[in-house]
């Protein structure tokens, strides 16, 4: 028999059971639905990470940090005493100290071949925020990241000058702004300490007001100034200490995205810890891979006990039709025709399992996207992303197994002596 | 020209070993119809199965045209049922979900005639069944005579040279069992097919060529009573006809 005939007679005979069939597909069908959405949960998830990390990452760019030297001392494992060392660093209790960066060490990063700049990470301390006739607030100060994502209610914050800052849209009422567009151009100041509690205050007119960003993670920062008056306003804060001149770590922007890998590991020979955007999105995408798997495992937990609804449909199949096995064996049908004529009908079953099983994880995802979005406040992000290819290979896998699973009763259809199946009424 | 030398089938082991043939020899000329008569557990079925190659014996030989099909492989032995035998069996075995048409292509679909011959072919045998308008029908939909002769349809689909029919008219009533014989006789007469009837029917055989009547695995006797120059009217048992 040919192929395209075995593949409608099969189709045909489990017309004749459609109860039948369309229970034990149901089973595989259960199986299909987890597969599909745990797919479809991990392309969501997976799509997310990157949009969050690529908002708030440079692909150009490349973390630095000085190694540490050891661990926190005893903790399991860490080296006992450790020897004094005249680099700058930050003591915290126990004697575990947190090595930072020297400025001759951005002088040799700079040197590095492919490498445009590095900005260094300043830690900022705002004592607190004000504007004239107004009342003084706490605020987050941070530097300017122009590869951190930010939308403006007003004005832009590109090309910030020195004595230009961006005010979130929370302070417009506190420092007595009617609203966005009103308070561009108007100055406002920013109390800083130094080590003294000496306190100064530097003026900044406001550029632009930023909008809280879903994706952004730093930046729902307060207050937003450029490097250059942040360089100003850390050296204030940490003149005379260990930390003037020294930084937790700096951001390597590479000339290219291409050139990115081979500065990350100059700066690993040359012995900092450097991650760039990518081993950041790794980091995470491993979360949203281990969640992935438990589902994934399952779906593969369904299939499985659908395997034996197939074998044992298929088995019944077999033995109630043993005489049309036997009519189609006299008539000169050839006992791997036969065999295949019962796989195929297992395939079919392990299609309509797949179809049914993927196309209502589809219809359920497209009704529930909207709410998912909502409850977790993901903005525009869908958390189950459908791919057309993953249903099909969800079906197509499901075929297969079917098949597989076929296996035993057709071997026991083709091996029906003929003489006994006729006899069968 | 099928010639059956010395074959002997047994069912079950040593000492439950039940004798359903016991050394029988025949042979029956191309176009011949011949009925092979006796009683249920005479044997005869079990000839029929061994003569389409079916069944195995224990030992012997089925010649046909020269051919020993026992010395066939599996997969030759099922390429000449698909081209040269048709059966009707006793008990139709008829898809009843099927069409009518789908009930007939089956034969053609094994021997791997392609899609664009079937179609005439099967109209064809339906037409000459007298089936033709009920091609798209289900074959439980049908009465008696008309699956009767969807069987025969089925069984001359594929133009085989022998058909071997297992009581053909037995579930019918005698005006229905007639029709079906003129369909069967036309056949052997017109196209000269050779035509085995398994039969306990007497009126049925005696419209054959030839009848062999066999009792106990045994053949009692071969008659030529419409033999065809012949005037002796009886063979000894295992003679050759």
């Amino acid at each position: 028999m040919k192929f395209v005939d075995t593949v409608k007679r099969a189709g045909r005979n489990l017309r004749e059971a459609k109860i039948r069939t369309l229970l034990t597909s149901l089973a595989i069908g259960v199986g299909a639905f987890t597969i599909t959405l745990s797919l479809a949960a991990g392309s969501g998830g997976r799509s997310f990470v990157e949009e969050l990390v690529s908002a708030n990452t440079n692909p150009r760019a490349v973390y630095v940090q000085p190694k540490q030297d050891s661990s926190i001392p005893g903790a399991p494992g860490a080296g006992g005493v450790q020897e004094y060392s005249d680099a700058p660093s930050v003591s915290y209790g126990g004697g575990f100290q947190l090595t930072l960066m020297k400025e001759s060490d951005i002088a040799a990063i700079s040197n590095i071949e492919n490498v445009e700049r590095v900005d260094p990470i300043y830690n900022l301390n705002a004592k607190y925020v004000t504007a004239e006739g107004q009342k003084k607030y706490q605020a987050g100060l941070n530097t300017y990241d122009e590869s951190i994502t930010l939308e403006y209610a007003a004005g832009t914050g590109d090309d910030l000058a020195n004595n230009e800052i961006i005010v979130s849209e929370d302070y417009l009422k506190p420092l007595g702004f009617t609203d966005a567009s009103s308070a561009i151009g108007k100055s406002i100041a920013v109390a800083v300490d130094n080590p003294l509690g000496v306190e100064k205050l530097f003026n900044f007119t406001v550029a632009a007001v930023s909008k809280k960003s879903d994706l952004a993670v730093s930046g729902s920062s307060d207050l937003t100034i450029n490097g250059t008056a942040s360089k100003t306003v850390y050296e204030y804060s940490e003149q005379g200490t260990p930390l003037e001149k020294a930084y937790m770590g700096a951001t390597v922007i590479t000339s290219s995205e291409d050139a990115v890998s081979t500065v990350q590991s100059t700066l690993k020979d040359q012995g900092y810890m450097a991650d760039t955007a990518e081993d950041l999105m790794s980091t995470i995408f491993t979360f949203v891979n281990v969640l992935q798997g438990i589902l994934l495992g399952f779906g593969a937990l369904a299939i499985l006990t659908s395997i034996f609804g197939i074998i044992n449909t298929q088995y019944i199949s077999v033995l109630e039709r043993t005489s049309q096995i036997g009519l189609m064996k006299a008539l000169g049908m050839r006992n791997r025709d036969i065999g295949r004529l019962f796989r195929y009908e297992a395939a079919w079953i392990g299609f309509l399992g797949g179809a049914i099983g993927a196309g209502f994880a589809v219809v359920l995802g497209m009704v529930a996207n909207p709410y998912i979005t909502d409850a977790l406040d993901l903005g525009k992000t869908r958390l189950l992303e459908f791919h057309v290819w993953q249903a099909a290979s969800v079906i197509i896998g499901l075929m297969v197994v079917a098949v597989l699973a076929g296996i035993f009763p057709s071997r026991k259809a083709s091996k029906l002596d003929p003489i006994e199946a006729l006899r069968t009424e | 020209m099928i010639e059956v030398k010395n074959v002997t089938k047994a069912y079950g082991k040593k000492q439950h070993e039940f004798i359903a043939l016991d050394d029988v020899s025949l042979a029956i000329d191309k176009g011949r119809s011949v009925a092979v008569i006796g009683k249920s557990g005479s044997g005869k079925s079990t000839l029929m199965h061994i003569m389409s190659g079916l069944d195995h014996p224990k030992s012997g030989s089925v010649l046909i045209d020269g051919q020993n099909i026992f010395e066939l492989k599996q997969k030759q032995i099922d390429t000449f049922r698909a081209e040269k035998i048709g059966f009707i069996f006793q008990s139709f075995f008829l898809e009843g979900n099927e069409t009518v048409a789908d009930n007939v292509s089956l034969p053609l679909e094994i021997a791997h005639v392609p899609r664009s011959q079937r179609k005439e072919r099967i109209q064809k045998a339906l037409e000459s069944v007298e089936l033709s308008d009920k091609a798209k029908n289900k074959a439980r939909n049908l009465s008696g005579g008309q699956r009767q002769r969807l069987v025969i349809a089925r069984a001359i689909v594929n133009n085989p040279s022998i058909i071997f029919a297992d009581e053909p008219t037995g579930n019918l009533d005698s005006q229905t069992g007639a029709k079906i014989e003129d369909l069967l006789f036309g056949l052997n007469k017109e196209r000269g097919v050779t035509l085995v009837i398994v039969t306990h029917d007497d009126e049925l055989a005696a419209k054959c060529d030839v009848q062999i009547r066999i009792k106990d695995g045994t053949i009692q006797s071969i008659d030529y009573a419409k033999e065809l120059g012949d005037t002796s009217n009886k063979a000894k048992e295992g003679e050759p006809a």
